[in-house]
């Protein structure tokens, strides 16, 4: 009402005048039926054009990418060379050059630096150049650079942690699709940590990169009494096999630094106070196979990790081969009375690992293992129905880790009775538990031999499966999130061995992966 | 003391992830809680502890700077500030074992601590000690306590060990390229890592921080002038001693006699490998302290006086 100071007059004359509105829009109608009829018919044109001549011998005498001012040449040259009719022996079909093209534009697409959609045209090139030939033509894509520098800060709010971030990313940085990625995070738990990378694809594929980066944080490890300052850096290459599987392989050189220890820690923290250094290769394969991350109903999921570290001449201060492996399967089960997808899902996870203490480079005798170097178990995301890392040896209140583990579960997702399968809230049923061991003690005191650890080691997957795993079962809502999955789980331990903090009632989860 | 208490408290809660006991904050109704109380349903033995931890502490244990060897030989520790304790510790004829530890491990951030047996068996450590408290402790603990002097004449003797003699050592030690290069990096640095960038930065963290303390107490280091202070300190020592067996007239060693000798055996020690040598050529000169810490090296820390 605001609009009119006018007042009253105002109104009038606009009362006055629908009948005229109504012949504009009525005339309005009429030309974009127009131009609608226009349009369909040229593109009915197009396409007739195009199908008579998709066999047409066509041949590329140049490609041009227009609106990449900062992209080296020689980067796109990589990818749209070999398209070029002069390093090909015979010409295209126009439907293969269509497909080609488009390929190459998904390519482009896939650095991620360009703002989506990437368009093409293809034209004939200027007749009075007398170096081309009546097949030619010429392509052009339009790709807009994305800016060059973004930076966010913000704050996070996770599994009982809160931090507060800064993160600057430098696209393209070189001109050749690298990203250059600055991180600082202060935080409850994750006191602080400053991380840099650099990566860029190798030979202008997007499918294949490599990364160097270096970081410094500090860690809060309230589960074993100390806080973990962490200094060093890495590289890997990383390649896709497939769309959906993945290889990495790395190095890795940390300083290690477990310092800042409770009054009340254990024997075994304040033994393992200090400083250490790992230098380690690593390698790892994701093959993933589900129909969503979050929330999968289909599908299985695979990931294998495994380490070198302190072996010959990586030297360092720790020696040991780790290998881990996850796995989780996601099915639908169908119900006698629903037609089709019954939102029923059945998700089973497991997940195992195992240290092997090696000798450090010169040294004859292994290495037994660090804190640091050891695995965790129980978590909201892992064995639901413990406190952090609430399975494996406890040294008082410290859990001070082990070198094999065993953890699955199972859990069955029913649709909230009024929202449907399609809502993105489940209620949950699981059972899950899982067993943390040390590597046995040697009888004798002292060194251990390869022998004694060749022994211990099979003596400590035999427990594995000595007496029932520590169990919890529970039920609960879950909500999947397109980042993350929030579920909150009533649950009661089961089983438990002496020490094991199991927690009866409500915990409350967010992540990614979970078992 | 309530505000310990409530850290420690919040430090259980962040222990636990930040997730509060729930059900401990607000009462259950009793059949509630009786089903709940039924739960774990089965309960087996604890876990196994990894290799790397100690067992179970029997002894009282003092964490100090020594080689692996040094701590199972009780070798006297290359320390002074935990030499002085490990040496009071044997005066006061306390039975413990001594550990290699680092600073990292102390709850004041520097060594020596020490470690009380445990009397309970589900907890392998009680609650450390650290070293301003162990005289309190040896008090409550030993019957035949070293003598205990005091007054302002021992405080001025004290003073010059803590202060004087300490500047020299810092200086000789850590300052000095010879005996940097071969002494505090052999002792220090060697057995933290085995990687050279870690070495490198903490052998300057090291030096760093010698040089920080000298410059508390005068605005630039002259070494001439150290060195001559600790000359003097050692030649009124030495007069303080005179022809005693132990300083102040006692029969048994106390707490000064460990402080001195935390020093004296360490620049005497030829093991050591001492480049540079300009202290311990003052205090050779010294006929009785050097004679003094033969005695209590002999005396205590002979290989069958050992634990």
């Amino acid at each position: 009402m605001a609009a009119s100071p006018g007042g009253d007059e105002g109104i009038y004359a606009r009362l006055n005048f629908t009948t005229d509105l109504k012949a504009v829009e009525e005339h309005e109608r009429r030309i974009r039926e127009r131009i609608d009829a226009t349009l369909r018919k040229s593109q009915e044109r197009l396409a007739e054009l195009i199908d008579q001549n998709s066999t047409l011998p066509t041949t590329v005498s140049s490609i041009t990418v227009v609106g990449a001012p900062n992209t080296r040449r020689s980067f796109l040259a990589r990818i749209f060379d070999p398209l070029l009719s002069v390093n090909r022996d015979r010409p295209y079909t126009q439907s293969e050059l269509l497909q080609e093209c488009a390929a190459r534009a998904d390519k482009l697409n896939r650095f991620g630096i360009y703002h989506e959609p990437i368009s093409l045209f293809f034209d004939k090139p200027e007749k009075t150049d007398p170096s081309t030939s009546p097949t030619d033509v010429v392509v052009y894509l339009t790709a807009k650079e994305k800016g060059r520098i973004s930076a966010k800060t913000g704050t996070d709010l996770g599994n009982a942690e809160g931090s507060a971030y800064a993160n600057v990313q430098w696209r393209n940085v070189l001109g050749g699709a690298e990203t250059l990625d600055v991180n600082a995070s202060l935080g409850t738990r994750t006191r602080s940590a400053y991380q840099a990378a650099f990566d860029t694809p190798i030979l202008s594929d997007p499918d294949k990169r490599w990364q160097i980066g270096g970081v410094q944080s500090s860690t809060q490890k309230s589960f074993a009494s100390h806080e973990e300052f962490l200094r060093g850096g890495w590289t890997n290459l990383r390649w896709l096999a497939s769309s959906n599987s993945q290889h990495e392989v790395g190095y890795n050189g940390y300083w290690r630094q477990i310092t800042g220890l409770a009054s009340n820690a254990s024997s075994t923290v304040r033994a393992e106070a200090g400083d250490s250094f790992k230098s380690s290769i690593s390698y790892s394969w994701i093959a993933d196979r589900r129909n969503n991350p979050i929330l999968p109903s289909s599908g299985y999921y695979m990931k294998m990790i495994s380490e070198l570290a302190g072996w010959g001449p990586l030297k360092g201060d720790v020696a040991f081969w780790k290998s881990e492996v996850h796995t989780q399967t996601a099915s639908t089960i169908p119900l006698p009375g629903i037609k089709g997808d019954s939102g029923v899902i059945f998700n089973a996870g497991l997940r195992a690992g195992l240290l092997y203490p090696l000798a450090l480079g010169t040294k004859q005798t292994p290495e037994a293992s660090h804190i640091n170097d050891r695995f965790q178990l129980g978590a909201p995301t892992d064995v639901r129905g413990f406190r952090l890392s609430g399975l494996g040896p406890r040294d008082g209140s410290d859990a001070v880790g082990g070198d094999v583990y065993a953890a699955g579960g199972a859990n069955l997702l029913v649709p909230l009775p009024r929202l449907g399968r399609e809502s993105p809230l489940r209620m949950q049923a699981f059972v899950n538990g899982g067993r943390l061991l040390a590597l046995r003690q040697a009888e004798k005191e002292g060194e251990m031999s390869s022998e004694d650890v060749r022994e211990s080691v099979y003596n400590t997957v035999a427990e594995l499966g000595n007496g029932l795993p520590s169990m919890s079962a529970g039920v609960g809502l879950v909500y999947a999130h397109p980042v993350a999955r929030f579920e909150l789980n009533f649950s009661l331990p089961l089983v438990l061995r002496k020490g094991e903090e199991g927690r009866k009632g409500l915990q409350f989860g967010v992540g990614i992966d979970y078992l | 003391m309530p505000e310990e208490n409530e850290e420690l408290r919040k430090k259980q809660i962040r222990a636990v992830g930040g997730r509060r006991p729930v059900y401990h904050l607000f009462q259950l109704p009793s059949p509630v809680r009786r089903i709940f109380d039924k739960f774990p349903l089965k309960t087996y033995p604890a876990n196994d502890l990894p290799r790397r931890s100690p067992p179970i502490g029997h002894f009282d244990t003092l964490h100090i700077f020594t080689t692996q060897e040094g701590a199972l030989q009780h070798a006297p520790s290359f320390n002074p500030a935990c030499l002085k304790w490990q040496a009071y510790l044997k005066f006061s004829g306390i039975e413990f074992k001594t550990i290699s530890s680092n600073n990292h491990a102390s709850p004041t951030g520097i060594l020596p601590f020490l470690t009380p047996k445990s009397f309970s068996p589900s907890a392998s450590s009680s609650q450390p000690i650290s070293s301003n408290k162990i005289l309190k402790w040896v008090s409550s603990r030993s019957d035949t306590v070293p003598e205990r002097v005091s007054g302002m004449r021992y405080e001025a003797y004290r003073s010059l060990i803590d202060h004087r003699i300490r500047r020299a050592w810092l200086l000789t030690l850590y300052l000095d390229e010879r005996n940097s290069e071969v002494v505090a990096k052999q002792l220090y640095i060697y057995p933290t890592s085995s990687n050279a960038i870690v070495q490198l930065s903490l052998y300057h963290q090291l030096k760093q921080a010698a040089r920080d303390e000298l410059l508390k107490t005068a605005s630039y280091i002259r070494e001439d002038e150290v060195y001559l202070e600790a000359d003097n300190a050692f030649a009124a020592i030495s007069t303080l001693l005179g022809d005693d067996v132990y300083f102040f007239g006692n029969d048994r060693p106390s707490l000064f006699d460990a402080n001195i000798f935390a020093y004296t055996h360490l620049l005497l020690d030829e093991s050591l490998n001492w480049q540079e040598t300009r202290l311990a050529d003052s205090l050779n000169k010294k006929e009785n302290l050097v004679q003094h810490r033969q005695r209590i090296l002999t005396g205590y820390f002979d290989r069958h006086n050992a634990l």
